[in-house]
């Protein structure tokens, strides 16, 4: 297997954009190349990840961007997994230049629904259910993690204060992100006092709908030694599934798609979770990310409230916990938050996180899904 | 063998199709159907092709009293489409009685988690536009 990194990387703002789908989507891409120091024509390869296209008018966006990139004759792959769909497109591509098939691709991710309303997207998004038996019987996104929250508070003696803390820890985070969605100092008094959405779950538990873009070149290591100086190397990458209906899981309280994804991501990295610096995790909802670092091996299942109280997480924590600020401050365009998280990744183990890096970060972990967890990707990677 | 194959993979769509409408017609009087796997006898809801724990593709189906307990779930106040008019409702997963199994459905009139504590007996009572319903015992 060819050695792979990373050598370029690229995100429009997250929040509500103006542009049409292919163009946020371009210049996200257009960063992405300019910041490897290497031409569209070098490109043999696209992996395009999006779920709501449809919103937008426009579906198989990979040949509309390979198109407008100047190189219509390279192929592209446009991938849906839900929210997850980023990191199993960088995964895609990630096996493609590992296999030895291309030396350099591209892998753009893209969402714009924030014009549809929220009734819209609360119907949408719940398509991404088992649908017969979840959206189908009226449970919503928010209802769904919210039924994780009210089994994880009732096993391990969590209030809903403890979720909050999540939401104001990454709420800081993203403060420090110019990139992000929701850049707010919030207390866990706003927390407790917003609108609940799906009981136990308020307002601000909940990540936003957002728009935005983020992309990234991966090639071998040739071809990331003759274009750049700052690059980083994929060391592990896995993948796992979990039942697609909560019903099917024995522990609603843990994601067993992240449990299998991470433990392919150590083993081939060689790494134990505590080799980790800092991790961008899914955090859907502040449960979602409590769930994700016990699942991912940072804490023991049940331990992860603990952490969070003494302050672990922090960007000044031992195990620093999404410093872009996550899905719930930076926002979550879920086409595209899967690349977005290597993007962070990038920028803090290549000096270009300013104000939010993680001190003398060398391994840096991305860990995304697709709805409850169904399908989930794992990917570690480390400074060159 | 080939033809053999083919043969059995036709069936086992019809059979699909029909166990869908069968489970339904269940629901609708509150029963479940699920599938006891014929070699290792791990239960699955109907919609399943192979056994989850051994992969064997052969189930007899087992019709069991969809009477069970709440293990978790949400009320919920923004609504998918179509929902809006049973605004506060709960989404509930309940673990059957009489088997290794869990479903999830619809629970009219809950307002507040006052009103269904984690443990609360509870039943199907049918199926509509709602999903599968779901009610106190």
């Amino acid at each position: 297997m060819e050695k792979v990194c990373v050598i370029g990387a690229g995100s429009t703002k997250y929040g509500k954009l103006q542009d049409n789908i292919t163009d946020i989507a371009l210049q996200a891409s257009v960063d992405a190349i300019e910041s490897a120091g290497m031409q569209p024509k070098e490109i043999q390869a696209g992996y395009i990840s999006n779920v709501f296209g449809i919103a937008d008018k426009q579906v198989h966006l990979g040949p509309v961007i390979m198109s407008n990139l100047g190189i219509p004759e390279v192929p592209s792959l446009s991938i849906e997994s839900a929210c997850g769909s980023g990191s199993v497109s960088f995964r895609e591509a990630y096996a493609n230049v590992a296999a030895g098939f291309y030396d350099a691709v591209l892998a753009t991710g893209v969402e714009k629904v924030t014009h549809t309303g929220t009734e819209w997207t609360t119907t949408y998004f719940s398509y991404c259910s088992d649908f017969f038996y979840e959206g189908g019987a009226g449970a919503s996104f928010p209802g769904l993690f919210a039924s994780m929250a009210r089994a994880y508070l009732a096993e391990f003696k969590a209030t809903e204060e403890d979720l909050a803390m999540v939401a104001v820890k990454n709420h800081d985070n993203g403060l420090l992100n110019p990139k992000a969605h929701l850049r707010k100092k919030i207390t866990i008094d706003d927390v407790m006092k917003s609108a609940v959405v799906a009981s136990p779950l308020k307002l601000y538990d909940c990540c936003p709908f957002s728009d935005g873009a983020s992309a990234v070149i991966l090639c071998n290591e040739k071809f990331a030694k003759t274009h750049s100086k700052h690059y980083i190397e994929v060391i592990g990458s896995g993948r796992g599934g979990s039942p697609a209906a909560l019903q099917g899981r024995e522990h609603i309280t843990t994601i067993p798609s992240t449990k299998i994804a991470a433990q392919a991501a150590y083993k081939m990295a060689g790494i134990t979770p505590k080799d980790v610096d800092f991790a961008e995790v899914h955090d859907c909802f502040t449960i979602a990310e409590l769930v994700d670092i016990e699942d991912l091996g940072f804490f023991e299942k049940g331990k992860a409230v603990e952490a969070v109280r003494q302050g672990r997480t922090r960007l000044n924590g031992d195990i620093p916990i999404n410093p872009s600020g996550g899905l719930k401050s930076k926002g979550h365009p879920i086409g595209a938050t899967g690349i977005g998280q290597v993007v962070e990744v990038f920028d803090q183990l290549t000096g270009l996180a300013a104000e939010r890096t993680v001190k003398d970060a060398k391994i840096g972990l991305a860990h995304n899904f697709g709805a409850t967890g169904a399908s989930c990707a794992v990917h570690i990677f480390k400074s060159v | 063998m080939r033809l053999e194959q083919a043969a059995l993979f036709t069936y086992s769509k019809v059979y699909k199709l029909l166990a869908k409408e069968e489970f339904i017609n269940n629901a609708k009087v509150g029963k479940v159907l699920a599938r006891k796997c014929t070699k290792c006898g791990h239960f699955h809801l109907v919609t399943t092709y192979f056994c989850q724990n051994c992969g064997n593709k052969t189930f007899e189906n087992a019709i069991i009293e969809g009477k069970g307990t709440i293990v978790t779930y949400t009320i919920i106040t923004v609504p998918p489409e179509g929902y809006e008019k049973y605004v506060p409702y709960a989404w509930v997963v309940m673990k059957l009685d009489n088997a290794d199994l869990r479903i999830s459905g619809f629970m009219g009139g809950i307002k507040s988690p006052a009103d269904l504590p984690l443990g609360t007996k509870t039943k199907i009572t049918g199926y509509d536009e709602r999903g599968i319903i779901i009610e106190k015992l």
